[in-house]
């Protein structure tokens, strides 16, 4: 028996969904533009079960794959759970058998040994094959065509670490992927492994290296001759999950610190710089200039997570965990480990950024994300008031002028992650945007498409679906040429 | 029919609405809805009686009723399906919704 009803905040638009669905030919606002040929994959989480305790971390939630698959301006909707081990073995026992995030020991005796991935966080598509990817475990492999579930991936069982990151980086100049798992060789361990995979998915590279303390390796950047990887507040050890807690806290005490890793180097080779408390979950991108290696991100001041409570027991603090499109420069010709940090803009955004994915690398101008726009009229009387918590506009972030563009959802929608999608042969920027609205009058989601370049007049389309999509972590582009579609 | 002949005065002095003057007034009355959804009031009417003119359907069509005897239009309120995380305070919405 299910049963959520004490769960007091799973309620109206934020109830669990739990059902898979086909959408075919999905009703559209608007004109979906024919150039759009591909499929907007969304990775994202519901709970099946209810979690096991209450402050548990929604990075908990099992993983829902689901896709806006566009041809010919037609799009059709799909949507399946990622069948993961763990999932088997709740829908078997008909409860939640596993325990509080990256924590085994708060797990059901009964899945002792078993696989603990939800799989919850970055769809990705490469060497002709589409991934789930969640960074405490390997990638999962799925059917482009049903999302059905086919198992973990090791490539070709080159690949080492236990674990592979949700951000891995594509180089547009080579096609290689340069991809990470940390806590390579298992809970609490202090080792990075880091692989170049080629285009057709042969690892040609691993460097292995271990940080100066077990923390969160969410997200990195690439230059050309660098990978830069960030690590931050978040700690952990056995004694902490032997304790029962979840697998992260912050430790204010701890310094940001940033590696700048040869990407044809060796582990002696690598700089680490050494900064004031920051949270850099999602990076933007990163470039060289001379002997200086420029990266761009939304940087939080301090811990995002509440449910990563601060270790020393204090209050998680809300100021704190905005973020700000910030530039941190690292010159390599420094004696020091210090480093420059600049805010970029003034206002705070949310920190699931994206860029035009062919500049990776490279100098580039525009930047996209999510932010509230509090002088847009919010209806409250339509959506209910979500104490004023609502995204609800996408911005186009110009780095060379300052100036911002934005987009506007409406008067009863929040927006999630956006997406960028390039025009074929088009200039930087040239595209669509593209990302998932929630509708609390109407309680449906919705599909965005409006053109990158002309933000200010509105959706070129929505695509309609008549319930709520599960929430989404992160959301890819592939384009047709990436994936054996049918 | 012709807008000519649909604005034409009629014999006891009223003015008949022509398609333009309609949709003016509709948006008008869509613009006092989105201001105060909650009185569906206009202007007042001349009528002698001292109702108000409403907003109304009638077989599935908005209109003005300056009559103010018709029953007026409520516009659906939504169903408020984010009001779940009102009372929630930034440390709990962003425990539960992190990304939402």
């Amino acid at each position: 028996m299910v049963d959520f009803s004490n769960q007091p905040t799973m309620k109206g638009f934020f109830a669990p969904t739990r059902f898979e669905a086909d959408v075919y030919d999905c009703e559209v606002i608007g004109k979906v533009p024919t150039e759009l040929n591909g499929a907007f994959v969304r990775l994202g989480g519901d709970w099946l079960y209810p979690p096991k305790f209450e402050d548990d971390s929604p990075f908990s939630m099992d993983g829902y794959i689901n896709m806006f698959r566009f041809k010919n301006g037609i799009v059709d909707y799909k949507g399946r759970w990622v069948k993961t081990p763990r999932f088997k073995a709740d829908s078997a026992a008909h409860k939640q058998l596993f325990g509080k995030y990256r924590n085994p020991f708060t797990d059901d005796p009964s899945v002792k040994g078993l696989d603990r991935s939800v799989q919850n966080t970055t769809p990705l598509a490469f060497a002709g094959k589409l991934f789930t990817l969640k960074e405490d475990s390997l990638p999962y492999e799925i059917d482009c065509n049903t999302l059905e579930t086919i198992g973990p991936y090791n490539f070709h069982g080159k690949y080492k670490s236990l674990t592979f990151t949700a951000h891995p980086k594509v180089d547009p100049a080579t096609g290689e992927m340069i991809c990470y798992g940390y806590e390579a060789e298992g809970l609490e361990t202090n080792d990075v492994f880091l692989y170049t995979i080629n285009k057709k998915g042969e690892v040609t590279r691993e460097l292995r290296f271990k940080v100066p303390y077990v923390s969160m390796v969410h997200d990195i950047s690439i230059t050309k001759h660098y990978v830069i990887i960030p690590i931050f507040g978040f700690v952990s050890s056995m004694e902490r999950l032997k304790e029962g807690k979840v697998h992260w806290g912050w430790d204010d005490t701890k310094p940001a610190m940033v590696a700048i890793v040869p990407r044809d180097g060796e582990a002696k080779d690598i700089r680490w710089f050494k900064g004031p408390s920051r949270a850099t979950v999602h990076t933007l991108n990163a470039r060289e200039e001379g002997n200086k290696v420029i990266f761009e991100a939304p940087i939080y001041d301090s811990n995002p997570f509440p449910f990563f409570p601060p270790v020393d027991g204090s209050a998680w603090d809300p100021t704190k965990a905005r973020a700000y499109i910030r530039r941190q420069t690292f010159d390599l010709n420094s004696k020091g480990d210090g480093y420059t940090e600049e805010k970029l803009f003034e206002m705070n955004v949310s920190d699931l950024g994206r860029v035009d994915d062919r500049y990776l690398t490279q100098p580039y101008r525009y930047a996209f994300t999510a932010f509230a726009d509090k002088q847009r009229p919010f209806e409250e009387w339509k959506a209910g008031n979500l104490g004023g918590r609502v995204n609800n506009c996408y911005g186009r972030f110009d780095l060379a002028t300052g100036k911002m563009n934005s987009y506007f959802s409406g008067p009863t929608h929040s927006l999630q992650e956006v997406c960028f999608v390039p025009r074929k042969n088009g200039t930087e920027g040239e595209g669509y945007i593209m990302g998932v609205a929630c509708n609390y009058a109407e309680v449906r989601s919705e599909l965005i498409i409006a053109d990158a370049q002309r933000l200010e007049e509105g959706d070129v389309a929505r695509v309609i679906l008549p319930f709520r999509a599960t929430a989404q972590v992160h959301g890819r582009w592939m384009d047709a040429s990436e994936l054996p579609f049918a | 029919m012709s807008e000519t002949m649909i604005d034409q005065v009629t014999a006891e002095g009223s003015t008949l609405l022509t398609r333009r003057d309609f949709a003016r007034m509709f948006a008008a009355a869509g613009a006092a809805l989105a201001i105060a959804p909650w009185k569906i009031m206009l202007a007042e009417t001349t009528a002698s009686c001292g109702r108000h003119a409403v907003v109304a359907f009638h077989m599935d069509q908005l209109y003005v009723d300056y009559s103010g005897t018709a029953i007026p239009y409520q516009p659906p309120l939504g169903a408020r399906s984010g009001q779940a995380a009102a009372d929630l305070s930034e440390e709990d919405f962003r425990r539960r919704f992190v990304y939402a």
